[in-house]
């Protein structure tokens, strides 16, 4: 929806995850949309980069998500907001209703 | 003109953003770096953060830094002789939300250096301190305000339109006190 703006669908989708999910490392999201990895982190990079989101260590993993500094976070906000009704309801269905809620360690599945 | 390794950070500062401006890139010092310069050293950053007033090729960017001897680390620069990073970031030039609207000058022996104002200088701070619980950022604006003329109400104003009204106000007294101790060196100062 938004690639021609993005220049990237892989830009698109891991803002997206973003503003569905909160936050997101890019094997996760390589995972849920069926991208790859390495083209997930470098579209992150990109992102990150330019300010529009920030990343973490947390382990050997690196976690992203928007940057609250960024001047045009409400706009591009509203912007992914508004492409993600235009997606279909399978795809966003899949980015939605994926687990957030902590699992106890240890716990079996 | 001094050589490199004998450049204070702020004097490397204004030969990289003279350079850059003589060579079409018009770019204003932001981060820590200013903390540094309006702090008068109470606080040490370890690296430039310029940013273009306007979109700028990196490749232009790489080949103008080239010419006054610093190469390049994947995104960041350096100089041989320096330890100071120099990173040209991405604009726009902006405190959270708002545009920055004034620039200042500062004249050193190696050029004339664009920075934010102590005030944009002081909120960039605190900004750091609202969004990622950056204890250190307060401190540096603490600093800030301590030693350059700050005006308070407008950081006030800029808090509450990023939303951040309660945080403000959890840290104006100290911010107020930093205040205070200016003017009172400054009054003293004038009356030796």
């Amino acid at each position: 929806m938004l690639e021609p703006l993005l220049g990237s669908q892989d830009a698109e989708r891991a803002l997206l995850y973003l503003y569905c999910l909160g936050e997101g490392y890019p094997r996760q999201m390589a995972r849920t949309w069926g991208s790859t990895f390495s083209a997930m982190q470098k579209q992150l990079a990109r992102l990150e980069a330019a300010g529009v989101v920030y990343s973490r260590r947390l382990g050997r993993t690196r976690l992203y998500r928007f940057n609250p500094r960024y001047p045009f976070l409400a706009e591009l906000q509203a912007l992914l907001a508004r492409a993600l009704t235009f997606y279909p309801e399978a795809e966003r269905q899949a980015l939605l209703m994926q687990r957030q809620r902590p699992r106890m360690a240890g716990k079996p599945l | 003109m001094k050589l490199v390794r004998e450049m204070t950070e702020a004097e490397l500062a204004a030969l990289v953003g003279q350079h850059l401006r003589e060579r079409g890139i018009r770019v204003v010092l932001s981060g820590g770096m200013c903390v540094t310069i309006y702090a008068r050293n109470a606080y040490v950053s370890g690296d430039l953060d310029f940013v273009p007033e306007v979109f700028v090729d990196r490749r232009k960017v790489s080949a103008a830094l080239s010419e006054i001897g610093f190469e390049h680390h994947g995104r960041l620069f350096k100089h041989p002789e320096s330890p100071v990073w120099v990173d040209i970031r991405t604009p726009p030039l902006a405190v959270g939300r708002e545009p920055v609207k004034q620039i200042c000058e500062l004249v050193f022996p190696t050029g004339t250096l664009r920075l934010i104002s102590p005030t944009d200088c002081a909120k960039d701070r605190l900004a750091n301190y609202y969004y990622f619980n950056d204890r250190q950022c307060l401190e540096q604006a603490r600093l800030v305000v301590e030693h350059s003329d700050v005006d308070l109400a407008e950081a006030e104003r800029w808090s509450a339109q990023e939303g951040q009204e309660a945080r403000f106000a959890q840290v104006k007294e100290s911010l107020l006190e930093a205040e205070r101790h200016r003017k009172q060196r400054s009054a003293e100062r004038q009356t030796e």
